[in-house]
């Protein structure tokens, strides 16, 4: 409903205490109109600080932000047109679920029976109608959530903002709670940040996300970017379940051309890719894999033997765990594979899905290695 | 935010100042009080600037008032001593009796509990009046009046509930899983008190003792009815100086300087806990 | 042999049943999960087995010898808990050290065995710590090297990875099952988790309202789930239900779905006529982008990546919400959603329910 820019801001704590803290540092982030942009990170990586800096509740130590190009960060909360669901819920007691969700719109004046349509119609959304009538204290944690959650959609405010939106959901609810939420912001063009540090959250809700660390942004990219190309070591084993494999490797000549050598724990090769990489030899990096792409169990070329150390078929996919030189490598397939711990199992690690990093900063040097591709 | 600070700032600042004047400003009196004679403090309008003289202190140290109607013993040393004695072994039964008890109603739900714990803190909502007469009937007939035994008794009254509602919140707060997981390592259950419950809760039992300390310290009309002025505690020691030729002023803010001191140090050192622990056991209870 | 045998506990509170008649024997060297939502008396259960509760009636057998009434130090069994029970007064190594001293262990042979766990569990470095200046991942390690130190015959696992991040939980998954094959020790692992249920269960018993509502191996939990509710604990995506009517005609039958008419084998003879729910996992629906035989026409309203796959939102003929999960790359062609899809599934791959009890209608092979 409207363009949301965050302006290369910062946010101290005590900027003149003793020890200030420094809980965002020089954030630029441009939310599209009718985007939904997940903030993901662990705890303490700032991104709740930086919602309660649209929203108002905290102030902007250094640079601006602008709803549809109007500067808002000096004005009180209610004048911002944001709306915001609470990660504490923050719901009024005295008032039953129904009065909650609707309270907000009370304000604008709508008529009532347009203020009842629309709540029932968020409640069938959230799968509460039979709350509605019930009062904040009695119903569970997740129903208080999704009650907090539905205030905040309900106005389709320009803006909306969502601190940890299905953290305390059922399980069995989630899929399809999270599926009627993207449907509806969609369908209502609404601009929406939402906070959360469960990246498979992140990744099934967002156009694109923002990945914090220590105050700063990591990456801000789509899902997809953010998983074939991630910038760092930290965005690459923060997404992706289970974690990308990642080990110590070093490039060296091979005849014509070059091989990354997997290492074990104790610096001795456990495996060698032949690839062509442009660098110098001997150099130290860090190579990752994604557990699904490894192929595993293939006939023909293998990279290497891998000995199974667990077998596990979870009823959609398997995950196996094997160790090649001492590296403990996990894997995971769509059909069952018939492995016993200690068998041996062909591995091959297909370049194109190898991602190579800087072994002391952590930088991105290359996502695919190219040639013998897959 | 920074625009509206400055202003702020200062009301703030304004404010502070009134509330602490408030309530420092009796205590300043008498701690100036306690350096001047009576003349001084009598005189009209009072002054903040005299001659400080120590012949207050002097009196209270040597036991001997002299006034014009002659020289006057006056026992406040003893009575320091009684207070201290009092207090101290009030608290150390209070805590022997009082933690396990609190132990038993955080941990066990037995029938009457809450009712039996209540009663034992309603206490303290009664007057002390109250229990007064018909104590001091029966100690007369048990000879326990102006004994020793007879006062720290009493002073369950006070210590008991303070030390089972604070130490309770303490015990609460610890999950039951951990002493558990010492009983399922293979501790018995004295030995889990021991080393597991006990040392866990000890920043509330001791903001627990202190506080029951400054209470028993405080106590004036327990001592006043049930004791005579050989076993009386300096709050009631201090009536000895409304005497026949006069009150001596002078004397009674060197005494409350004196008797105050050492509640307020050992207040002041504690601060931390006895907020803790007073925030704890009185929002959990 | 069998170590560690439950025979027709039950425990109730003020509140009502908790237990209601369940029993269970787990062998020496097994791992069965206990499995259920939060409230189904699964910790309660893990507490009658430690001797910190008592049942109200049934008993508790271990290596054959009756420990209802036994108190908790002389089960000799060890347990870790969920939100770990570290001593927060005792050094790392005093925690571990805990139950050997117990056992009144010699203070050499004492120190041999911590350290040989701890490297086990490769926190030998932070012995000397505090609880407090130990990251989660440590103090859920050094929780489990405390339950399994003194090598006890049942080892009692309360969600010991509930409180531990995504990353380190999954590493942990995949450890486990090792670290406990070398005890041969009867374990019971309590989760809410299907996922670590699956991986680590050798045995899983579905708790539900203080019943065991399923007892299975993984596999079969999954494949063949006895009522509605086992099949929605177990996936993710949730399991889609729609209800429909069977009705035969020769030797198979059909059943209405989408306005279509899905034939399904004659050994559901039985259930001929009965208010059924059939149940379709999300994997094995095939969602096209053309039409082609045997499809049926969905609105996809939404796309949402997870992992390795996607999660469709789509929504039938009928207004009829479902869920179907594609491979990644194959989801890209649906972009943001919002549009016209074509599906199909595989008519083996319904399971069937009986709407009135939720229980699984099996096929009856003669």
């Amino acid at each position: 409903m409207a363009q949301l820019l965050l302006d290369n801001i910062s946010k101290t704590y005590r900027p003149r205490g003793k020890e200030p803290v420094q809980a965002v540092s020089r954030v630029s982030l441009e939310v599209k109109d009718g985007e939904i942009v997940a903030l993901l990170g662990s705890s303490g990586c700032g991104k709740t600080s930086m919602l309660r800096m649209i929203a108002g509740f905290e102030d902007v130590t250094e640079g601006a932000i602008r709803i549809g190009g109007k500067e808002i960060h000096k004005l009180p909360p209610a004048q911002r047109d944001v709306a915001m669901a609470f990660e504490g819920y923050s719901l009024y007691p005295p008032l039953k679920v129904r009065e909650n969700i609707g309270f907000a719109l009370l304000r604008e004046r709508g008529a009532s029976a347009d203020i009842e349509k629309r709540v029932r119609q968020i409640a069938e959304l959230l799968e509460m109608t039979d709350i509605l009538d019930r009062y904040p204290t009695v119903i569970s944690a997740g129903q208080q959530q999704r009650t907090s959650l539905a205030r905040a959609l309900i106005r389709r405010a320009p803006v909306s903002l969502l601190d940890e939106p299905m953290s305390q959901l059922e399980p069995q609810l989630r899929a399809i709670l999270r599926a009627r939420l993207k449907d509806y912001l969609i369908e209502h063009k609404m601009t929406t940040v939402f906070v959360t540090h469960d990246q498979t959250e992140a990744i099934a809700l967002a156009d694109r996300i923002a990945v914090m660390e220590k105050g700063e942004l990591q990456q801000f990219g789509t899902p997809a970017e953010i998983k074939q190309s991630p910038s760092n070591l930290f965005v690459a084993s923060f997404i992706g379940e289970p974690p990308m494999n990642i080990f110590d490797a070093a490039i060296a000549a091979m005849g014509d051309s070059t091989a990354i050598s997997g290492l074990g724990p104790n610096g001795q090769p456990a495996f060698h890719l032949k690839a062509p990489v442009a660098t110098n030899n001997g150099k130290r990096v860090r190579l990752g894999i994604r557990p699904h792409l490894i192929e595993i169990g293939t006939n023909g070329s293998a990279d290497a033997t891998g000995r199974v150390i667990t077998n596990h078929w979870l009823g959609d996919q398997s995950h196996i765990c094997f160790e090649i030189g001492g590296c403990s490598v996990v894997g995971v397939t769509d059909r069952p594979i018939e492995a016993r711990p200690g068998d041996a199992l062909p591995v091959r690690f297909p370049l194109g899905a190898v991602h190579l990093f800087d072994a002391e900063s952590g930088r991105a040097l290359a996502h695919g290695l190219g040639q013998r591709g897959h | 935010m920074n625009q509206t600070s400055t202003l702020e700032r200062i009301i703030r600042g304004v404010l502070i100042a009134l509330v602490l004047v408030f309530f420092l400003f009796p205590i300043f009196w008498i701690l100036l009080m306690s350096f001047q004679n009576n003349d001084q403090i009598l005189r009209i309008p009072p002054s903040l600037f005299f001659e400080p003289t120590l012949q207050n202190y002097l009196a209270l140290l040597t036991g001997t008032l002299k006034t014009t109607a002659g020289n006057l013993d006056i026992a406040f040393m003893r009575n320091l001593g009684n207070s201290l004695l009092l207090s101290a072994c009030s608290v150390a039964l209070s805590l022997l009796l009082g933690v396990p008890a609190a132990y038993a109603f955080a941990r066990y739900k037995f029938r009457l509990g809450e009712n039996i714990a209540f009663t034992l803190l309603s206490f303290r909502f009664a007057p002390p009046l109250l229990v007064l007469l018909p104590l001091s009937l029966y100690f007369k007939q048990l000879h326990l009046t102006d004994t020793y035994i007879g006062l720290i008794w009493v002073y369950q009254l006070i210590c008991l509930p303070l030390i089972l509602w604070i130490v309770r919140g303490y015990f609460e707060d610890i999950s039951p899983d951990i002493e558990h997981a010492y009983r399922i390592a293979g501790h018995g259950w004295w030995k889990t008190f021991r080393k597991i419950a006990i040392p866990l809760a000890r920043p509330g039992i001791a903001a627990a003792g202190l506080l029951a300390f400054i209470f028993a310290w405080n106590n004036f009309v327990f001592a006043l009815i049930l004791a005579s002025a050989a076993k009386q505690p300096v709050t009631v020691g201090a009536l000895a100086f409304v005497t026949a030729s006069g009150i001596q002023y002078g004397q009674i803010a060197a005494a409350i300087v004196l008797s105050v001191t050492p509640t307020l140090l050992l207040a002041l050192y504690a601060q931390r806990y006895l907020v803790e622990g007073l925030s704890l056991g009185a929002v959990k209870g | 042999m069998t170590s560690l045998e439950l025979r027709n506990v039950s425990k109730g509170f003020k509140s009502g049943k908790v237990l209601d008649d369940v029993s269970l024997s787990v062998k020496a060297g097994e791992i069965v999960v206990v499995f259920g939502p939060s409230g189904t008396g699964k910790t309660v259960l893990l507490r009658i087995v430690a001797g910190v509760q008592y049942p109200d009636a049934g008993s508790v057998a271990i290596d054959g010898a009756d420990v209802t009434d036994a108190s908790p130090e002389a089960r000799g069994i060890g347990m870790a808990f969920q939100n770990f029970a570290l001593f927060p007064h005792f050094s790392t190594f005093d925690n571990i050290a805990s139950p050997l001293q117990a056992r009144g262990t010699p203070a050499a042979k004492l120190k041999d065995q911590v350290a040989a766990i701890a490297r086990m569990l490769k926190i030998d470095h932070v012995l000397g710590h505090a609880p407090r200046e130990l990251s989660n991942g440590q103090k859920q390690r050094t929780a489990l090297a405390r339950a399994l130190v003194a090598q006890p015959k049942v080892l009692l696992l309360d969600d010991p990875l509930r409180n531990v991040d995504a990353k380190l939980r999954y590493e942990m998954r995949l450890e486990l099952p090792r670290l406990l094959r070398t005890f041969n020790a009867a374990v019971i692992y309590v989760t809410q988790d299907y996922k670590e249920a699956m991986a680590l269960g050798d045995h899983i018993a579905v708790l539900r309202g203080g019943r065991i509502e399923q007892w299975a191996t993984p596999a079969s939990v999954y494949r063949e789930p006895v009522s509605i509710e086992v099949a929605r604990l177990f996936g993710d995506p949730t399991i889609n239900l729609l209800p429909c009517k069977l009705e035969m005609n020769g030797a198979g039958g059909h059943i209405g779905l989408f306005g279509r008419n899905v034939p399904v084998s004659g050994a559901y003879a039985h259930a001929a006529g009965r208010d059924l729910i059939a149940g379709l996992r999300p994997e094995h629906v095939l969602v096209m982008e053309n039409e082609a035989s045997d499809t049926i026409p969905f609105e996809l309203d939404a796309v949402m990546p997870v992992n390795v796959r996607s999660v469709l939102y789509l929504r039938g003929p009928g207004g009829e919400e479902m869920l179907a999960t594609v491979g990644e790359t194959e989801a890209g062609k649906f972009g943001r959603g919002h549009r016209k899809v074509w599906v199909r599934f595989a008519p083996e791959s319904l399971l069937l329910f009986d709407a009135a009890s939720g229980q699984r209608v099996a096929p009856q092979l003669h």
